[in-house]
């Protein structure tokens, strides 16, 4: 029995890749838009997380962070507390309240952002908003997790 | 020369008068002018796209409760002119997650965040009382802070005006 192939076309095997460009470009583009670069000032920690928050996102200027977060997360009520403005390190209440006395001269509209670990007890923030008090800081921003929604 | 008998002549193209035909196959032979190599594009689409697949890290956005602070003294605010709504938070376990709210001379307790602030909007409707009369956020010592922001909150949700921090 004589079997006859059919003779195929030689057609070059190519590869569209314009599909795959496309998706690629989305998941940049998509990344790109809901990216927020972490900023250097806002340590991380567990915020306050209140039911049907009130909180909202706000640009502020002429603003300075503090941060407070326990050092040991374990036991945030027994361990020491650490404290920065913004990225710095302070040792201790007293020299947080002199670097708020040195930003709130240069800065008389000075206003402060209070990040402080929901772990910790109210007597450790109470401190420190005494300290902002004492410096006659006008407002205090207290940082909480807005309603609902997730950001990048 | 002529082709002998029996042989066929043989056509050749280039020599040949151009046709429509001919015209088309020399189009054909002809080399591709340009193409766009896409390979290094891709690789560098490719590296972007990793890099923000690997660093992206979603969490939830975070926002501020606005708080105007007292001009005179820092630890002590002044007297309050009307009976302010005094709203107590205690942890009678401070390792626990269970909390207490307590508003004085109220009969009825709120249990919850969410009760407080319905709590506080319902008060503010009696003779006497609206959204600017005081609240005073009152938490125990040891009462995380989680709990302080909480009750901020639900004074802030019943619309409160003067909310104020006391104890510590």
């Amino acid at each position: 029995m004589k079997i006859t192939h059919a003779k195929q076309s030689r057609s070059p095997v190519s590869f569209n890749m314009t599909p795959m460009i496309d998706v690629v470009f989305m998941l940049i583009i998509f990344f790109m838009l809901v990216s927020t670069f972490a900023s250097v000032e806002n340590l991380q920690m567990d915020l306050p997380d209140p039911d049907s928050s009130e909180a909202v996102t706000a640009k502020l200027t002429d603003r300075v962070v503090i941060n407070c977060l326990p050092s040991n997360p374990a036991s945030p009520a027994s361990g020491r507390t650490i404290y920065s403005v913004g990225p710095l390190h302070v040792d201790s209440l007293d020299d947080l309240s002199n670097r708020l006395a040195a930003a709130k001269v240069a800065t008389p509209n000075l206003q402060v952002v209070l990040r402080a670990d929901k772990r910790l007890p109210y007597a450790t923030v109470r401190k420190v908003m005494e300290v902002i008090a004492r410096n006659k800081i006008q407002v205090m921003n207290i940082v909480a997790h807005v309603k609902g929604g997730e950001a990048g | 020369m002529t082709p002998s008998k029996g042989e066929h002549a043989r056509f050749d193209p280039s020599h040949a008068a151009p046709t429509p035909a001919t015209r088309r196959m020399r189009r054909r032979k002809l080399p591709l002018a340009m193409a766009l190599n896409l390979a290094p594009m891709i690789d560098i689409t490719f590296l972007l796209l990793i890099f923000f697949l690997v660093t992206t890290t979603f969490k939830r956005a975070e926002g501020v409760l606005a708080a105007k602070m007292p001009e005179d003294s820092g630890v002590s605010g002044p007297a309050l002119p009307i009976s302010p709504i005094i709203v107590r938070i205690r942890q009678p376990e401070p390792s626990s997650g269970h909390y207490v709210i307590q508003i004085d001379n109220a009969v009825r307790q709120p249990l919850t965040f969410d009760e407080l602030a319905q709590f506080l909007v319902n008060f503010q409707a009696n003779p006497g009382f609206d959204r600017q009369t005081p609240v005073v956020i009152y938490p125990e010592v040891d009462v995380k802070w989680d709990y302080v922001v909480n009750g901020w909150n639900a004074a802030v949700r019943a619309q409160c005006a003067n909310i104020t921090f006391a104890g510590g």
